[in-house]
């Protein structure tokens, strides 16, 4: 009576291959019931991450519950379903060998608590380990967020780790085109009217000047680096040579643009003042204007540049 | 006609035209003077010594110039640099730099002077921005007069945003492009103002020289075309435009490829597309003109327009068509980084990596041009009274830089001349309207009731009747000529005049200690030695870098294969004159991906990689004891960004954070930070030099573990006196045939432990 364990065991393997295919039954059910994504909870994650999985997940964890005050979460969750949406276009021989899931903080607690995750949202990736689709890997991949949330590198990042190509495309912005149609549209029509103005030199002039005012005052530099409008104490002037807040953008063309109107003053307007008088106290007016705003910049640029050994009057 | 002061009245005409021009020879020269001498700081500070790294190849590549002559250079195959694949450096390079020294090395020794090729590379940007002064008076005097001009030239000669990148030793592309740039503008204005061809070749024969020294000169291929389109579209197509523009785009494009480097690109990418639809709308423009003026029929000038559109819409559609199916290349990466500039980073993080290319905070502008930068928009204005077309010119050229200065700041350089051209009209006007002598005319002041007595709405009067009054020349010929304008307009009074001249004269005094400072504060270090200063104040020089590359030079063989991060590459071919992965030439990504893997992976990881390359000796950066903080570990992730790109797989960037995102190289680093071979080679027996006390990185202010890290697969060589430059030597396979770890553990006496049994039989790797 050896042989009935053995035949046990010879015929264990199949048994689970037999699991396996219920427990990937139920997951196509389940993906099919949430529209390409399935909610996971505590029992539906050890199902989709089984270790014997002819199957790869790519599973969300976020924390949407309004009371967990996760903004990112939200920011990313329309990203995560378009992708699985996406997904979904793909035909079932493919679609059914990956699976999109999504894991709430409030559905499964236990599981961010054994995974150790402290911040949401983070996205693992799990291989497959048998099948044809199996690539040896046993650990779980990161999707790495410095693209930020857009699902567009989401798509691109995950594309790999999919049998095929993710068939995402973003879909059509209507507001920002009917944005610009509506813009040229209107141009179109009222061009009679602000035709003068266009071809007016000033208007020139002044666009000119304030782009490059607003350049010079280091804009771009609060564009490309998401630099926050003031700090989180409140100062408004960031410490530091390389580095500004997006208020000091402003502050910094005023006192320039005040500067540089002074200057503009001296020259074209004041020499056609038609009293003395007049003449006299605008000069003194304007340089003194002038010696103040330069004195304030000196001071502003000494709290960037610490070593600045020049002072003026302040 | 009453003046706020006596003039001389018995002055012949003639007397006072050759004292000015006299006095501008002497000026000019004395700022030529100021310009050179503010370079030297670096000299006198340090030494005469090539900076940096990119100088560095440029340096070898001219001594190879001058020792093998042109021919040997043009067909240099380095098979040292990007071991082991080698670099055609004749057909990557833009020789006009190491053209131009070898020419003036020549020179000098034809003449019997045997100056060493050395002085004449430390030398050259000086001697260069000698020269850019003299091209930017020209160029500012045709928008001003001559003493806008010599303002403008002073302007340049010591504004710190020029000389960053032209001071002694700093041995670049920069140092001769800004005069070239300069120059071949000034040609540009000129051949458009007179419709000359000579001028118009000039500009052709400088821009080539231009594209033969500097990838900027898309910024001039650009720019020439945008005026001409500005200029169409203003309506003020003549055929001085035509001629100028024909001549300079034929005679400039066909030389320009006559650059290896650069080939058939000017046809075929996009980025010198605008100039060849410029030409061709000019063509058109021109047939147009001359047919309209041979036809009265309204009808057939209608047509004419309808033909005009259509040919430039279908031009258009021909370059979308041509582009999209690849007969022209799309922008390159960097170009289209100006533009789009989340794209770099996302994209392609070696160009997001370096330095020079981050966006520019407000303090840099002011740093590098002082007051220059709020007297630039009174000058853009000014441009804009005037308007002729070499204004408009200043104006887009105003424009388009201080974009592009906001976006890198190492294009500051190319805002640098427009801002002093900008200022210097602005600064002279100023100038020449308060030290003219004339008063108004207080007799005719009630007369000419024309003008109303409300001051407050004078500010737009004048502007219209400004360019009624006759275009004013320099304040020496008005002084002459005593013309009295018909506007009134003047200064009353003395002390009106002594107010804004002292102000005026005290900026100006305020400028040039600002430059100075700046110059020797910030812009003459030669970042190969560095300074310090010891307690009593004295200097102290810490020379670790070349003690490094001269003991790799003394004390390894010729051929022996150092690998570091792609930033020391030129400096190692340079000083130490080994052969190197990677190099500051970062034309091939997977390869710099390569050493960024090895550098971020673990020891088991990176020994094949490094074996597979030959790999000898690995060099790293570390500020750690110094607080210097340039060093790898600041740069490290970068380097597995880069390596990423290529392996997502393998590295992936969050590992090197602590759970809580933060970047540690203490205790609480994560695993993958701690494995690295760029931690283990940095931290390697750093704990051992505090003596069991905390041992803290000065850079990032943290304590490092007491236990450090242990090396099995390499061995440490030399280290220089103040750790900033570590080198390993790459240990060569065990000859048992162990791997390296178990080798080294027995060697140590380490029993192995029970539950690893198989090691003992490892098979070779």
């Amino acid at each position: 009576m050896h042989l009935l364990p053995l035949l046990a065991l010879l015929s264990l393997p199949f048994a689970r291959a037999a699991s396996d295919d219920a427990a990937h039954k139920k997951l196509v059910a389940l993906a099919a019931a949430g529209g390409g994504l399935i909610k996971l909870d505590a029992a539906s994650y050890d199902l989709l991450t089984t270790p014997n999985r002819d199957w790869s997940a790519s599973i969300q964890f976020t924390a949407l519950d309004s009371r967990r005050r996760c903004s990112p979460c939200k920011e990313f969750e329309p990203s995560w379903s378009a992708v699985a949406k996406a997904w979904t276009k793909t035909p079932a021989v493919h679609r059914d060998t990956h699976f999109f899931a999504t894991l709430d903080f409030d559905d499964g607690q236990t599981v961010f608590q054994k995974l150790g995750l402290q911040s949401a949202p983070v996205v693992h990736i799990h291989h497959a380990t048998e099948g044809p689709r199996a690539t040896g890997k046993t650990g779980v991949s990161k999707y790495d967020f410095s693209q930020g949330f857009d699902a567009e590198p989401l798509a691109q990042a995950l594309s790999s780790h999919t049998p095929i190509r993710i068939p995402y495309s973003p879909p059509f912005d209507w507001a920002r085109w009917t944005t610009v149609g509506a813009g040229l549209l209107t141009f179109a029509v009222l061009l009679r009217f602000i035709a003068p103005i266009l071809q007016s030199r000033w208007t020139w002039a002044i666009s000119t000047i304030l782009v490059s005012l607003v350049m010079t005052s280091g804009y771009m530099f609060t564009r490309i680096r998401n630099s926050p409008w003031m700090g989180g104490d409140g100062s408004w002037i960031a410490g530091g040579f390389q580095n500004q807040f997006g208020q000091e953008v402003q502050v910094i063309a005023i006192v320039y643009g005040t500067l540089g109107f002074a200057f503009t003053m001296l020259i074209m307007v004041i020499p056609y003042q038609a009293t003395a008088q007049r003449q006299r106290f605008q000069i003194y007016l304007w340089s003194t204007i002038i010696m103040l705003v330069y004195s304030i910049l000196i001071v502003l640029f000494k709290v960037k540049n610490r070593g600045y050994p020049f002072r003026l009057l302040l | 006609m009453p003046t706020a002061f006596p003039l001389p009245s018995d002055l012949s005409p003639a007397t006072v035209t050759n004292t000015a021009s006299l006095l501008r020879i002497v000026a000019l020269s004395l700022i030529s003077g100021a310009a050179i001498a503010s370079r030297l700081f670096a000299v006198i500070n340090f030494e005469s010594i090539i900076h940096e790294f990119d100088p560095w190849f440029n340096y070898r590549a001219t001594r190879v110039l001058a020792a093998k002559g042109f021919y040997e250079f043009w067909n240099w195959f380095d098979p040292t640099a990007w071991y082991p694949l080698g670099r055609v450096v004749g057909g990557t390079v833009y020789p006009g730099l190491m053209a131009t020294s070898g020419v003036i090395y020549n020179f000098l020794h034809a003449l019997n002077l045997p100056v060493d090729i050395r002085n004449i590379c430390v030398m050259l940007a000086p001697g260069f921005s000698a020269l850019t002064a003299w091209a930017t008076y020209m160029f500012t005097k045709e928008m001003k007069d001559e003493s806008a001009g010599l303002l403008a030239a002073a302007f340049i000669g010591i504004v710190p945003g020029y000389i960053s990148r032209s001071v002694a030793g700093s041995y670049d592309n920069e140092a001769i492009a800004i005069f070239l740039l300069m120059f071949t503008f000034y040609c540009w204005i000129k051949a458009l103002k007179l419709g000359s061809a000579l001028f118009g070749t000039l500009a052709a024969v400088f821009y080539f020289y231009m594209v033969a020294a500097w990838g900027g000169y898309v910024f001039i291929t650009n720019m020439i075309p945008l005026h001409g389109l500005v200029l169409i579209l203003m309506g003020r197509f003549t055929s001085r435009l035509y001629v100028a523009y024909s001549s300079w785009y034929v005679i400039g494009t066909l030389s320009s490829m006559q650059v290896p480097f650069v080939g058939f690109q000017p046809v075929s990418t996009s980025e010198h597309m605008a100039a060849l639809g410029v030409f061709g709308l000019l063509q058109i423009v021109a047939f147009v003109q001359l047919v309209r003026s041979h036809v009265s029929s309204k009808q057939f000038q209608d047509l004419l327009f309808v033909v005009l559109v259509t040919a430039g819409l279908f031009g258009f559609a021909a370059f979308v068509g041509l582009t999209y199916k690849g007969a022209i290349a799309p922008w390159t990466g960097r170009f289209y980084s100006l533009w789009d500039t989340g794209y770099a980073k996302k994209h392609i993080p070696i160009i997001a990596s370096v330095s020079e290319h981050q966006p520019t905070a407000w303090p840099s502008f002011f740093m590098d041009l002082q007051f220059l930068i709020f007297l630039f928009p009174a000058g853009v204005i000014l441009c804009f009274h005037q308007l002729r077309d070499e204004h408009v010119f200043v104006i887009i050229y105003a424009v388009m830089a201080s974009y592009f200065a906001g976006v890198m700041v190492r294009l500051m350089l190319t805002l640098t001349p427009v801002v002093c051209v900008a200022s210097a009209v602005a600064f002279s006007t100023l100038l020449d309207t308060y030290v003219d002598a004339a008063e108004p005319d207080d007799a005719v002041a009630p007369a000419d009731s024309a003008t109303p007595p409300e001051s407050g709405a004078t500010a737009k009067k004048p502007k219209k009747a400004a360019p009624a009054a006759p275009s004013t020349g320099s304040a020496l010929s008005d002084l002459v000529a005593a013309a009295v304008p018909n506007k009134k307009k003047g200064i009353y009074g003395l002390d009106t005049r002594f107010a804004i001249i002292v102000n005026a004269v005290g900026m100006l005094a305020f400028f040039v200690f600002h430059c100075t400072w700046a110059t020797a504060s910030a812009y003459s270090s030669p970042s190969v030695v560095l300074a310090s200063q010891n307690a009593d104040g004295s200097q102290h020089i810490i020379d670790d870098f070349r003690e490094a590359y001269y003991w790799l030079r003394q004390n390894t063989p010729e051929t022996a294969v150092v690998m570091s991060w792609w930033d020391y590459g030129y400096q190692i071919a340079g000083m130490a004159d080994r052969p190197t992965l990677v190099d500051n030439n970062t034309w091939n990504n997977t390869h710099i991906a390569t050493v960024g893997k090895a550098m971020s992976s673990s020891e088991e990881v990176a020994y094949p990689i490094l074996r597979k390359h030959d790999v000898d000796y690995v060099l790293v950066i570390f500020g750690g004891l110094l607080g210097y903080s340039g060093d790898d570990i600041n740069k490290f992730l970068w380097m597995v960004r880069i390596a990423q790109g290529v392996w997502p797989e393998e590295i992936q960037e969050p590992n090197y954070f602590t759970p809580q995102g933060e970047y540690r190289v203490d205790e609480h680093a994560s695993p993958a930070m701690k494995n690295s071979l760029m931690y283990k080679m940095s931290y390697y027996r750093f704990s051992e030099l505090f003596g069991g006390g905390p041992s803290t990185d000065r850079v990032r202010n943290q304590q490092v573990p007491k236990v450090g890290p242990t090396l099995d697969y390499l061995d440490e060589a030399y280290t220089t006196e103040n750790w900033i430059v570590r080198i390993y030597q790459v240990r060569s396979e065990d000859l048992l045939g162990r791997d390296l770890k178990s080798a080294n553990a027995f060697a140590k006496g380490k029993k192995r432990k029970r539950s690893k049994p198989v090691s003992r039989r490892r098979p070779i790797l």
